[in-house]
């Protein structure tokens, strides 16, 4: 028997739980004739504003020991040309197309949404409130419980469609902003974009990157990311979609053990186009040799007795 | 297309100092790659360093479904390519880029190189030569060492003018200057093509604006993921139809640029 890898986010059926993060598989497109794009669960779009927007200046990326630290600030084509000339290219391929978007103000981030409501092909909005390489919105909305709330009540009003805030990993307590969001109308959480991190050049005493500091990502935050997204998942009942790190099966089950319902692969995008194919027959072989008919009774099976914890 | 393969190291010649010449089982780049374009790679399959490393062809070889790469080892990406053993797997994505066009036939191709920048030059000299083309090479480094690959060049019967820093191998000083004395001194049609620092394809680009010569420049900058998505390796470009500079990827749209859209 071949074990069923579907799982439903937020009353979206995916084929299976691996889904492209935001900024890393570009609007999908990208990959056209590299990789077929059915093969994956879902993508999450690069993030998008109402207009286009230049992003940080360069340098944006340095490597870092089993990491990427980027300060792109969110660089894109903006959402109605997305609507216009990206939405169609992508309508042949059977994945769960997921937007990320963003706003300088709560208004904006309601009106892309608005947007995307009366678009075809768009199967949830993921909110971006914690893009730590931008001055206004982004990780200033997702480290304040109350502006969290604010722009995600804000987005559910603007749409129908499924609402998943992306939340920070550079706050205090995690599982806080996972409850604001629920009791907000989200009908998921992703976790957790980068964390705020800094390279130096010693020999100029400048920041590699132009932005000063940018966001970490990568195997280097991925037992951070587990960590989050256990927290998160035990303070809601919404799915929570696990993300940090992920580039082999074994990743991607640490995640879901500890309570994902779906997960996002993000860098690895950029160092191996054919990571899905991996990690699915990793996912598939796990299954089989546990006997799990279902990747869903892997979600949340963390054997960890809670008094345990001195 | 590119095509996403673990290759095998087929063959590998260290040659001065941190140099080396490596061949990979690739079809695909060796059947269908064009000078100027590159490879992403790194080596073996571990997850360090995290990220592949952008690398110019040097050469194909359709014959034998290989692709050769010139390399300097002096960071993590290229010296652990270096440290490969015959055999061995490295992850590689490619054929990536946009190439060099080529010159028309009435037109001398003018190759302007910094140190590893030669790489492309070589497998654009073959197509050169196979077109019956005429061509020269303008080859600048610090010092003698990095002037490497000179036997291949006059292997191939294509003029290579050596320039050094400090005067150790060929012109003493900058390699734009025999650049200069030649376009003073030819009255044929050229094109040129630069590829190598960027101080040196500012210079080139210049040269080419004041004299009203045709110029393309590749480009060099940081790159993440080689194929358009991490828009890590992104430059000022402003083309003709352009209102105001454009952030455009390297990688995709590049490396290969008219020198007259790059905003330096």
């Amino acid at each position: 028997m071949v074990p069923s890898l579907a799982v439903e986010i937020a009353g979206v059926r995916l084929k299976n739980p691996l889904i492209a993060a935001s900024g890393t598989f570009g609007y999908g497109v990208e990959y056209e004739g590299l990789l077929d794009l059915s093969t994956l669960g879902g993508i999450v779009s690069k993030g998008l504003y109402l207009e286009p927007r230049d992003g940080c200046s360069t340098p944006r990326i340095v490597e870092t020991p089993s990491g990427l630290l980027n300060a792109i600030g969110l660089q894109g084509v903006g959402v109605r040309n997305f609507v216009r000339d990206v939405l169609p290219r992508l309508a042949g391929h059977d994945t769960a197309l997921f937007v990320n978007v963003c706003g300088d103000s709560i208004e904006e981030y309601a009106e892309v949404s608005r947007i995307l409501d009366a678009a075809p092909g768009v199967a949830g909005v993921e909110i971006n409130i914690s893009c730590p390489n931008v001055k206004k919105g982004g990780m200033a909305f997702g480290g304040d419980p109350r502006m969290t709330a604010e722009v995600v009540a804000a987005v559910r009003k603007a749409t129908r469609l499924p609402v998943i805030p992306k939340l920070s990993p550079n706050v205090a307590d995690i599982a806080v902003f996972a409850r604001v969001c629920e009791e907000n109308g989200a009908d998921a959480v992703s976790c957790i974009n980068t964390l705020l991190g800094m390279v130096v050049d010693v020999e100029t005493r400048r920041p590699r990157l132009a932005f000063g500091t940018g966001g970490l990502s990568g195997p280097a935050i991925r037992p951070i990311a587990v960590r989050m997204t256990w927290q998160a998942a035990r303070a809601v009942k919404i799915p929570v979609l696990g993300i940090g790190g992920i580039s082999t099966a074994s990743d991607a089950l640490e995640f879901m053990i500890a309570g994902a319902r779906a997960v996002q692969i993000g860098t690895a995008n950029f160092v191996d186009p054919a990571v899905y194919d991996r990690v699915l027959a990793g996912l598939r072989e796990y299954l089989a040799r546990h006997g799990h008919a279902d990747i869903g009774s892997v979600v949340g099976s963390l054997e960890f007795p809670d008094e345990s914890r001195a | 297309m590119p095509w996403n393969r673990d290759v095998a190291l087929v063959d590998k010649t260290p040659l001065h100092g941190p140099y080396a010449l490596l061949s990979f089982r690739h079809p695909e780049v060796a059947r269908e790659a064009r000078p100027g374009q590159f490879v992403m790679i790194k080596a073996g399959l571990s997850a360090e360093p995290p990220l592949r490393r952008p690398y110019s062809i040097l050469s194909t070889d359709p014959a034998r479904e290989s692709f050769t790469l010139f390399l300097k080892g002096v960071g993590q990406g290229s010296r652990g390519l270096k440290e490969m053993g015959v055999g061995d797997l490295a992850q590689c994505l490619g054929p990536l880029g946009r190439p060099f066009s080529l010159p028309a036939s009435e037109e001398e191709a003018l190759m302007v190189a910094g140190g590893y920048g030669i790489a492309p030059f070589f497998m654009m000299s073959r197509e050169l030569q196979n077109a019956s083309s005429s061509g020269r090479v303008f080859y600048g480094g610090r010092t003698s060492g990095d002037i490497q690959l000179r036997e291949a060049f006059e292997a191939l019967g294509m003029p290579l003018v050596a320039a050094t820093e400090d005067g150790s191998v060929g012109f003493r000083g900058r390699v734009t200057e025999p650049l200069e004395r030649h376009l003073d001194s030819t009255r044929t049609a050229v094109r040129l093509y630069a590829c190598g620092p960027d101080a040196m394809l500012r210079a080139v680009a210049s040269i080419a604006e004041r004299r009203g010569l045709a110029c393309e420049v590749s480009l060099d900058p940081w790159m993440g993921c080689g194929v358009g998505t991490c828009l890590g390796c992104v430059v000022w470009i402003r083309r003709a139809e352009d209102a105001k500079p454009k952030y455009r990827c390297a990688c995709t749209e590049g490396p290969v640029f008219d020198s007259r859209v790059v905003v330096w």
